[in-house]
């Protein structure tokens, strides 16, 4: 035996393989796109058969089989388009084509009586590889728009189709060579009729152990990127990181759904156009899967689900493949992917897909555990605050109520021992200013509440700022500062006259209380693009940078304040603050130490943002 | 007495001074240590700026000084802040007169 003939013999054997193999897929479960194969495949081994049997045997030919076997090789590329359009649609003038193709061909086949000559059996040759290459173009774009195993796949079907497109134009071309130049091409033939077979084999029926090593990188790949999943900013974005590793595993689609309780539906973030994104106890095969909690394999979902076999089909979605996710006996949802062609899942599938949705139901739980640490922290940090405001206020309003008791009863004390002594002037002053801190304290705290009620703004009204603004300026108790208000024109927006107002006091008064005595406390006030802009700039001590974050939060004082010198609780800005956001405004500060600072507060002229 | 609010110190100045007591006051931590000069009896506000009423008692004490404090706060855990420093008492602010003049009695007495 030539090596040659050993090629030949064993790309013979590869074909008649494949045929086996998908013509064992083919009975188990008979779909279009396996009997598509199966008959391409059958076409070929049955022509390898009968050449085999007859050479070895040493058979008479007999007529009418060489003549089906001759007929089945030149349906071949029809056949071969046929699988084409199970995987991407083949364009119908294409279809048609080759129908006058095959019907031209076995009409010249049968015309000349199986002897087509030279001159008609190039059209022939032409026609065959016309159609090969155009499948192998189409194999390599089908490759090019999948992922995964499915991508490999392709790849070496389109592979095959090309090796054997050339394969038959070389067979083609070599009767029309000299005798003396047929060895080369037909040595060339049978190498690449072997390597399409080895192409075809592993497109077509790849085994496990090949199978398996596609999937290997994409799932590493995959379990790599798992420990960062939970940390992704939402569920939704997990689930989505989750589908696309999947898919790019499978090398399909994937889409997820998850059990929410209180409905008791699957809600699906991104589903296939069968699926809706919502489902209830039902037939559909993800709830039969999420509700036996077994995974279920489906090469052809209409045949599974007949109910919804047109729509199934509408949508392309050919083969299912669908596990449970669960945590323990925690079922949360579950996992289904699919595909728009069929042979690209196995039965294999089936336990990679149920690695993926245990990987997943891992990365949901601990997602669930991270919100639910955060709920707690949450709850705890409000409750600390809820506690910090209370003891704080509590401290504040205390201070003077020590100065109001102690006063009181000396006073008391004093007019039962001496009812004649004079009266005790400084100590009646100090019950008074003590009793006014301590009604200037609770109203600051009564409006911090309802600031977090939403419901310190009331009714508004128009509103001239560069009034208001004069008006809070004459005050007297500034008398020792230059107040000067700044503006062209009035400025009148629709607001809360008694809040704002009382935005303006707090601003100019802090201004005050912070700058020397004699220096000067500048309120500008301007409109532009429907928004009213007051600055209020003063010549004080300045803010230092780092207290300037945290200046219009509650109770915080700049650090360089000498405390009581300045009384008030602290929640001055934090209300200011409060007033002017519900008013859809916004404020802000520059300050330098020494220098002064710079309250800008924004609001628009119009309610309503 | 050293306390930052001057109302305060204002009242317990004229109480105590009214019983007989001779009153010294400082309005935070550093200018207590500056002023003090073997006084019978400190009484001590917590939370002071510039030095606060835990630092102006280990500063006190580090110095030698033995004079008994009685720690006046307004916040919720001045049994706790009063232990925190070693202090003899403490009085919890709003408090009566009567247990201002008691307390001063009560640690003045017998040391100096």
């Amino acid at each position: 035996m030539t090596a040659l003939e050993l090629v030949s013999l064993l790309t013979q054997a590869i074909f008649v393989l494949i045929f086996l193999l998908v013509g064992w897929s083919v009975l188990r479960r008979p779909t279009r796109t396996s009997v598509d194969i199966a008959l391409f495949f059958g076409a070929i081994a049955i022509a390898i058969v009968e050449s085999r049997v007859v050479t070895t045997f040493r058979l008479p030919q007999v007529e009418l089989i060489s003549d089906v076997v001759a007929l089945l090789v030149i349906a071949m590329p029809y056949l071969l388009l046929r699988l084409v359009d199970d995987f991407s649609d083949v364009p119908i003038v294409i279809v048609r084509l080759a129908e006058i193709g095959l019907l031209l061909s076995a009409a010249a086949f049968i015309a000349t009586e199986g002897t087509i000559p030279p001159p008609l059996l190039l059209p022939v040759v032409v026609y065959f590889a016309a159609l090969s290459t155009y499948c192998a173009i189409a194999f390599i774009r089908a490759a090019g728009r999948s992922t995964g195993v499915t991508r490999r796949r392709l790849q070496a079907v389109a592979a095959g189709t090309l090796l054997l497109g050339i394969a038959i134009l070389a067979a083609g071309f070599t009767p029309l060579l000299p005798a003396s130049l047929a060895g080369l091409p037909n040595g060339l033939t049978q190498v690449l009729a072997l390597s399409s077979a080895i192409a075809y084999f592993v497109g077509f029926a790849p085994p496990q152990i090949l199978r398996r090593a596609w999937q290997e990188p994409e799932l590493r790949a995959f379990l790599r990127r798992a420990a960062s999943l939970p940390r992704l900013p939402d569920t939704p974005s997990i689930v989505r990181a989750l589908q696309d590793g999947a898919a790019s595993t499978l090398g399909a689609r994937a889409t997820i759904g998850l059990i929410d309780l209180e409905t008791n539906t699957l809600r699906f973030q991104d589903p296939h156009g069968v699926l809706p994104n919502e489902i209830g106890p039902s037939d559909y095969l993800a709830w039969r899967t999420f509700e036996t909690q077994r995974p279920g394999y489906y090469p052809d979902a209409a045949r599974a689900h007949p109910a919804l076999a047109s729509a199934y089909r509408a949508h392309g979605v050919r083969s299912l493949l669908i596990a449970p996710i669960s945590a323990a006996d925690k079922r949360l949802g579950a996992l289904e992917a699919y595909t728009n062609h069929e042979p690209v899942f196995s039965e294999d599938d089936l336990d990679l897909v149920r690695l993926l949705a245990d990987q997943a139901a891992v990365i949901l739980e601990s997602r669930a555990l991270i919100d639910e640490a955060a709920r707690v922290r949450a709850h705890e940090e409000a409750a600390r605050l809820k506690e910090d405001f209370i003891s704080a206020a509590a401290h504040d309003l205390k201070t003077p109520l020590t100065t109001l008791v102690a006063q009181a009863q000396f006073l008391e004390r004093r007019a039962e021992t001496e009812p004649s002594a004079p009266a005790d002037l400084p100590g009646l002053r100090r019950i008074v200013r003590e009793g006014r801190r301590l009604s200037s304290l609770v109203l600051e705290l009564l409006d911090a509440s309802r600031l977090e009620q939403g419901t310190l703004v009331g009714e508004r009204e128009p509103v001239d700022l560069v009034e208001l603004a004069r008006e809070v300026a004459r005050h007297d108790s500034y008398d020792g500062h230059r107040i000067t208000v700044a503006a062209d024109a009035p400025v009148v927006g629709s607001y809360d006259l008694r809040r704002i107002g009382q935005v303006l006091e707090n601003l100019v008064e802090n201004a005050v209380k912070y700058s020397p005595e004699g220096s000067e406390v500048r309120v500008a006030i301007a409109q532009r693009n429907g928004e009213a802009f007051i600055d209020v700039t003063d010549q004080g001590i300045g803010i230092p940078a780092a207290d300037l974050p945290q200046i219009f939060q509650r109770f915080h004082r700049g650090s360089n304040v000498d405390d009581r010198r300045f009384a008030g609780m602290g929640l001055g800005l934090f209300i200011s603050k409060g007033i002017v956001e519900q008013h859809g405004g916004r404020v802000s500060v520059e300050s330098r130490v020494g220098a002064g600072s710079t309250f800008h507060v924004v609001l628009p002229l119009e309610a309503g943002r | 007495m050293v306390d930052d609010d001057p109302s305060i110190v204002a009242v317990v100045s004229d109480i105590l001074i009214a019983e007989g007591h001779e009153v010294v006051s400082a309005e935070n931590g550093a200018e207590a240590l500056a002023k003090v000069n073997g006084e019978e009896l400190v009484l001590l506000d917590m939370r002071m700026p510039v030095l606060d009423g835990w630092g102006f008692a280990r500063e006190f004490r580090a110095s030698g000084k033995r004079s008994p404090i009685v720690v006046m706060t307004a916040a919720e855990n001045a049994r706790r802040w009063a232990e925190e420093i070693g202090a003899e008492g403490y009085l919890a602010k709003p408090f009566e007169i009567d247990a201002l003049i008691a307390a001063v009695e009560r640690y003045a007495t017998g040391t100096h």
